[in-house]
C-alpha cells in the first residue's frame, strides 16, 4: 500500500529523520513547502496577474510602473495594504469579526494538503482525501458569514447571506459531480484518482492520450467548472461581493490586514478550486500526452492550475452577473438535476456496461 | 358642460392649437390670457388648477413638460408648460398666480404624476405651497434649510444654522417603516450617496424585504449648485453659455448649449446662418454618441461587474469622438462651442483631415456596435438580467413625463429633433428609434440604435459641409455685443438632449440678464419614476435600472 504522507516520508528519508519527532519536523517542512508554493501563486495572481489579465481582456495596459512589466507592484501593494489603518466598525462582534477572514484563509490552505503537485510534492494522501478536500474547502462559507454578520453592516449582511445560500446551492452539484469521478476511479483516495487517469484513452501513432476524466466525461467536467465558479465567487456568480449592488458585500467593513486575508483567501480558493479541477479532471500532474512525461509533473500541475485561473478571470470580464434568484434557480433547478443525471448515468455505465 | 357643447379642438397641422376653443372649454377657470413666445398661456385661478389641467389633458396635452415657479414684486406664479406627446409643437401654458402673502394653490399631482417632483422643486426653491400635494418636502436643499433661495424675500447673508440636536440622525423617521399589518420584516438601506452603482451622488432611501425592494425614495440635491440662479446673474450674450456644459458632462455639452442657444435665439429673434446650423447639428450628434457610449459602458459595468470588457471597449470608442470634438472645439468636456447666432469658429484646418477623421470613425461604427451586441446584448445571461426588469409601462412613463431614450424604449414616439424641428435635422434622413419593451434591455437597445442614427446624421452633415461654398460659410449672425431682449417676453424651448427633453424657460426684463431662468433637466424627470420601475424587484434590478436610466446627477440637481 502506498504511503499516506508521500512528501513527509520523502523528506524524512532525505534528512534521515526518524521517530515521531522526525515525522513532525518533516511534516512541518513539507507543509511549509506547499504553503510557500500556494502563497506564491496567490501573491502573483492577486495584485498582479489578475490586473494584467483583466487589462488584456479589456484592452488596457494596467500596472507597468514599478519594476519590469510592473512585477514589483506586488511588493508595493503588499506594503500599501499592510500599512493601512485597521478600522474596526463600531459594535462589531469582535471574536467573530476577527475569525471570519482567518477561517477563509485556513480553509483554503488546508485543502492543499491533499492535492498532488507532482514531482513528489503531495503532503498527505489519506483514504478519504476526496471527502476531506470538499469538507475543508466549504469551511470558508462559515468565515464569510461570520465576518459578514459580525460587521454590523447591512451590505455585509446581505453579502454574507448571499454567500452562504450560494455555497450551499452549488456545493451539492459540485460534490455530486466530483462523485462521478470517484465512481470511475473506484476510490476516494486522491492518488488513486490521479493514477486512474494515467491509463491510455486512445493513441494516434506515437501520441498516447491518457484517460483524463475531463476527456472521458466532458459533461461532468463542464458542470464542475461552472459549479466551481459559484464556489469561488467569480462571474457570473460573484454575488457575495457584487461591487455594484453591495459595495463589497461581506468584506465591506474590512481594511488593512483583514482585507488582505479575505483577498488572499479568495485567491487561495481560486487556486484550490483549480487544484481540485486539475486533480479530478485534468490528470493531476501528468502530461497531456504520454510522450511529454519527461517534463516534471509540477510544471504540468502549475500550467493546468493557472489555466483554470485564467478561465476564471476571463469569465469575470466577459460574463454578466446573475441575480440572486436566478443564481438559486440555476443551482437548485438546473445544476442539481444535471449533477444527479450525470451521477446516475456514470453509475449505470460503470456498473452495468463496463 | 355636456359633451355636445364641447368645441372641437382636433387639429391636423402640427402645432396648430385652437386656443380660443381651449379657452371656452376651460370656462371661468381662466381669468386672463397671455402670449408667450412658444405658446399661448391661460391665467388660471388657484382653486381651479386641477380641473383646468385635467381638461387640457383630455384635449391631448398629456405631457407636462415643466413647471416654472417664480415671483414678481406683487405675486408668485407657477407656469405649467404642457405639450402633446403626439405633437410636440402643440403647446399651451397654464399660469397660476398667487398672492405674495400666501403663495399657495392647488397641486397638479392628481393630473400629472410628474408634477410631484416639479412642485417639490418649486416649493423648495421659490416657496410656493401646493395644496393637496401628497408629499410636499424640500427636494434639492436639505430638509433643515430655512427660506426659499429663488424668492425675492430670501436673505442670502443669513447663515443656515442646523443644530446638532436637529441633525443627530436625519434618517431616524425613515427607519421606522410603516407597519403594514402583515408583520413584514423589512430593512431600511441607504444606497448612496457614495455607492458604486449610483453614478454620482445619488442617495436612495430603500426599504428592503429580504432582497426585494419594498420602497425606494431618491434623495437628490447633493450636487445642487443653483445653476438657475447663476444663469440669472449672467449676461445672455456670453456668460451663460459655459454653464450648460456643466449640466450633462458625460459629455453631452453641445446638446445642452443648444438648449440655451435655441431658447435665447428665439427670445431675442436671432436667425442662425444655415452653415452654422449644420455644424451645430453635426457637433451635437457627436456629443450624443459620446454620451450614449458612456451610458452603454456604465450599464455594462452595472451588470457585468467591475471587470467588464464592454466598459473599456465603449470608453475606447468614445475617446475617438472626444478627440474629434477636441479638434473642433478645443476642449474635451466643457466645449463652450456654441454662440448665440451660431458657433464660435469654423471646422479645423485642414478641413479634409478633419472630415477624414470623422469618416473613419463613422465607418467603424457598425463594426463597433456589432462588437457591443456580441459581448453584451446577445449574451443570454445579460438578457436574463435585463429583459422584463425595470419595466416602465407606456402610460406610466407618459404620466411621469419621461422623455428621451427612456420614453422611446417604452414605445413613446417622441423626439424633439423630429417633432419640434430645429437646427438642420428636418433636412436630413434619419429615423427615430422606438421599442415597445419598456425594460432595461429596451432602453439599452434604443441607445445603441441611436448611436447608429446619430452616425447617419453626422455623415450627411459632413457631406454637406464638404460641398459648402467657401465664401458662404457664415458662422454667426450679427448679434449685438450687449443683448437686451424686450422686457416681459417669456419662452419655454426645449431640444432633444442626450437624456431627453432639455428645456429652458426664460423671462426677459429688458436688461442683459434673464429675470428667470429655469432648466428642465431630463434626468431629473426620468429619475422621478424610479419607484414605478423598481418596487417589487430585487436590489440587483434596482441597480440595473438606475444604470439604464442613465441619469447624470449634475443635471438632476443642477
Amino acid at each position: 500500500m502506498a504511503s499516506s504522507a508521500p512528501l513527509v516520508d520523502h523528506i524524512s528519508g532525505l534528512l534521515n529523520l526518524e521517530g515521531l519527532l522526525g515525522e513532525v519536523i518533516a511534516g512541518l517542512l513539507g507543509s511549509v513547502l506547499v504553503a510557500v508554493i500556494v502563497l506564491l501563486f496567490a501573491a502573483l495572481a492577486g495584485p498582479y496577474m489578475k490586473r494584467k489579465l483583466t487589462a488584456a481582456f479589456t484592452d488596457r495596459i494596467s500596472v507597468d510602473r514599478v519594476g519590469p512589466y510592473g512585477i514589483l507592484t506586488i511588493a508595493v501593494d503588499a506594503i500599501r495594504l499592510l500599512t493601512k489603518e485597521l478600522i474596526v466598525p463600531e459594535n462589531a462582534d469582535r471574536p467573530a469579526w476577527d475569525l471570519g477572514p482567518m477561517l477563509v484563509v485556513i480553509s483554503a490552505t488546508m485543502g492543499f494538503a491533499v492535492i498532488p503537485f507532482g514531482s513528489g510534492i503531495h503532503l498527505a494522501d489519506p483514504q478519504v482525501g476526496f471527502v476531506y478536500l470538499f469538507a475543508v474547502s466549504s469551511i470558508a462559507s462559515l468565515g464569510i458569514v461570520s465576518g459578514a454578520y459580525a460587521s454590523n453592516n447591512k451590505y455585509s449582511m446581505l453579502g454574507g447571506l448571499r454567500g452562504v445560500s450560494q455555497n450551499i446551492a452549488y456545493e451539492i452539484p459540485l460534490v455530486l459531480t466530483g462523485a462521478s469521478v470517484v465512481l470511475f476511479a473506484g476510490s476516494l483516495r486522491i492518488s488513486d484518482i490521479v493514477a486512474a487517469q494515467s491509463a491510455e484513452l486512445f493513441s494516434i501513432g506515437a501520441i498516447t492520450v491518457p484517460a483524463w476524466f475531463g476527456f472521458v466525461n466532458p459533461f461532468a467536467f463542464a458542470l464542475f467548472m461552472v459549479a466551481n465558479l459559484a464556489e469561488i465567487g467569480r462571474n457570473p456568480f460573484d454575488l457575495p461581493e457584487a461591487p455594484n449592488d453591495l459595495v463589497a458585500g461581506y468584506q465591506t467593513e474590512y481594511s488593512s490586514v483583514y482585507f488582505v486575508l479575505f483577498y488572499l483567501g479568495e485567491f487561495l480558493h481560486i487556486f484550490l478550486g483549480a487544484g481540485i479541477i486539475t486533480t479530478l479532471f485534468l490528470g493531476g500532474p501528468t502530461a497531456p500526452i504520454t510522450a511529454l512525461n519527461f517534463i516534471p509533473g509540477i510544471v504540468w500541475f502549475i500550467a493546468k492550475v493557472w489555466g483554470v485561473f485564467f478561465f476564471t478571470q476571463w469569465a469575470r470580464s466577459a460574463v454578466p452577473r446573475v441575480r440572486p434568484d436566478q443564481l438559486l434557480d440555476i443551482g437548485w433547478k438546473g445544476m442539481l438535476g444535471l449533477a444527479f443525471v450525470n451521477l446516475l448515468l456514470t453509475a449505470v455505465i460503470i456498473g452495468v456496461i463496463v | 358642460m355636456s359633451m355636445q357643447d364641447e368645441p372641437d379642438v382636433e387639429e391636423t397641422e402640427p402645432g396648430a392649437v385652437d386656443y380660443d376653443a381651449l379657452e371656452d372649454l376651460l370656462g371661468d377657470a381662466v381669468v386672463d390670457r397671455e402670449t408667450h413666445l412658444n405658446a399661448e398661456a391661460f391665467v388660471v385661478r388657484g382653486d381651479a388648477v386641477t380641473d383646468a389641467l385635467s381638461t387640457l389633458k383630455d384635449q391631448g396635452f398629456d405631457h407636462m413638460a415643466s413647471l416654472t415657479g417664480q415671483d414678481y414684486d406683487d405675486r408668485y406664479e407657477s407656469i405649467y408648460h404642457l405639450r402633446k406627446y403626439d405633437d410636440a409643437q402643440s403647446e399651451v401654458s397654464v399660469i397660476v398666480p398667487t398672492p405674495r402673502d400666501d403663495p399657495s394653490h392647488e397641486s397638479a399631482t392628481p393630473v400629472y404624476s410628474t408634477a410631484n417632483w416639479h412642485e417639490r422643486e418649486a416649493y423648495d426653491l421659490v416657496g410656493i405651497n401646493y395644496e393637496g400635494h401628497p408629499d410636499l418636502r424640500r427636494i434639492l436643499l436639505p430638509q433643515s434649510w430655512t427660506g426659499h433661495p429663488l424668492s425675492k424675500d430670501y436673505d442670502q447673508d443669513k447663515p443656515q444654522i442646523v443644530t446638532l440636536e436637529k441633525h443627530k440622525n436625519p434618517i431616524e423617521e425613515d427607519m421606522e417603516v410603516e407597519a403594514t399589518g402583515d408583520d413584514l420584516d423589512t430593512m431600511f438601506l441607504n444606497i448612496g450617496p457614495h455607492h458604486p452603482a449610483t453614478h454620482g451622488v445619488l442617495h436612495l432611501k430603500t426599504v428592503l424585504d429580504g432582497e426585494q425592494v419594498a420602497d425606494v425614495d431618491p434623495d437628490i440635491g447633493y450636487l445642487h449648485r443653483c445653476q438657475e440662479q447663476m444663469c440669472e446673474k449672467s449676461t445672455y450674450r456670453h456668460q451663460i453659455m459655459p454653464y450648460p456644459d456643466r449640466w450633462d458632462y458625460t459629455p453631452a455639452g453641445i446638446l445642452n448649449e443648444w438648449a440655451y442657444a435655441r431658447a435665447a435665439e428665439d427670445l431675442a429673434d436671432i436667425e442662425v446662418p444655415e452653415y452654422a446650423q449644420v455644424i451645430r447639428t453635426m457637433s451635437a450628434e457627436l456629443t450624443r454618441i459620446s454620451a450614449h457610449l458612456l451610458a452603454v459602458a456604465t450599464f455594462g459595468l452595472d451588470i457585468v461587474g467591475d471587470f467588464a470588457a464592454v466598459f473599456m471597449y465603449a470608453m475606447r470608442d468614445r475617446d475617438i469622438v472626444m478627440d474629434i470634438l477636441e479638434d473642433l472645439t478645443g476642449q474635451r468636456m466643457m466645449y463652450n462651442y456654441l454662440r448665440l447666432g451660431g458657433v464660435v469658429w469654423d471646422l479645423p484646418e485642414p478641413r479634409e483631415e478633419f472630415f477624414e477623421k470623422v469618416r473613419q470613425f463613422l465607418d467603424a461604427v457598425p463594426e463597433k456596435t456589432d462588437e457591443y451586441h456580441n459581448v453584451l446584448t446577445q449574451n443570454e445571461l445579460f438578457q436574463m438580467r435585463t429583459v422584463d426588469t425595470g419595466y416602465y409601462a407606456h402610460e406610466v412613463a407618459k404620466d411621469y413625463g419621461a422623455t428621451g431614450p427612456i420614453a422611446r424604449a417604452s414605445g413613446i414616439d417622441y423626439d424633439l429633433r423630429r417633432d419640434d424641428p430645429y437646427g438642420y435635422y428636418d433636412e436630413l434622413d434619419w429615423d427615430v428609434v422606438t421599442r415597445e419593451g419598456g425594460d432595461n434591455y429596451a432602453r439599452l437597445m434604443v441607445r445603441m440604435r441611436e448611436v447608429e442614427e446619430s452616425a447617419k446624421i453626422i455623415e450627411q452633415c459632413i457631406d454637406i459641409l464638404e460641398d459648402w461654398p467657401e465664401d458662404e460659410r457664415d458662422l454667426q449672425a450679427n448679434v449685438p455685443r450687449s443683448l437686451k431682449p424686450d422686457a416681459g417676453q417669456e419662452i419655454y424651448r426645449a431640444v432633444e438632449g442626450a437624456k431627453g427633453e432639455l428645456g429652458i424657460y426664460m423671462r426677459s426684463d429688458g436688461t442683459d440678464e434673464p429675470a428667470r431662468f429655469k432648466i428642465r433637466g431630463p434626468s431629473f424627470v426620468n429619475l422621478s419614476g424610479l419607484h414605478e420601475m423598481s418596487e417589487g424587484e430585487l436590489i440587483s434590478d434596482l441597480v440595473a435600472t438606475i444604470g439604464s436610466l442613465d441619469i447624470v446627477l449634475a443635471e438632476v440637481d443642477r
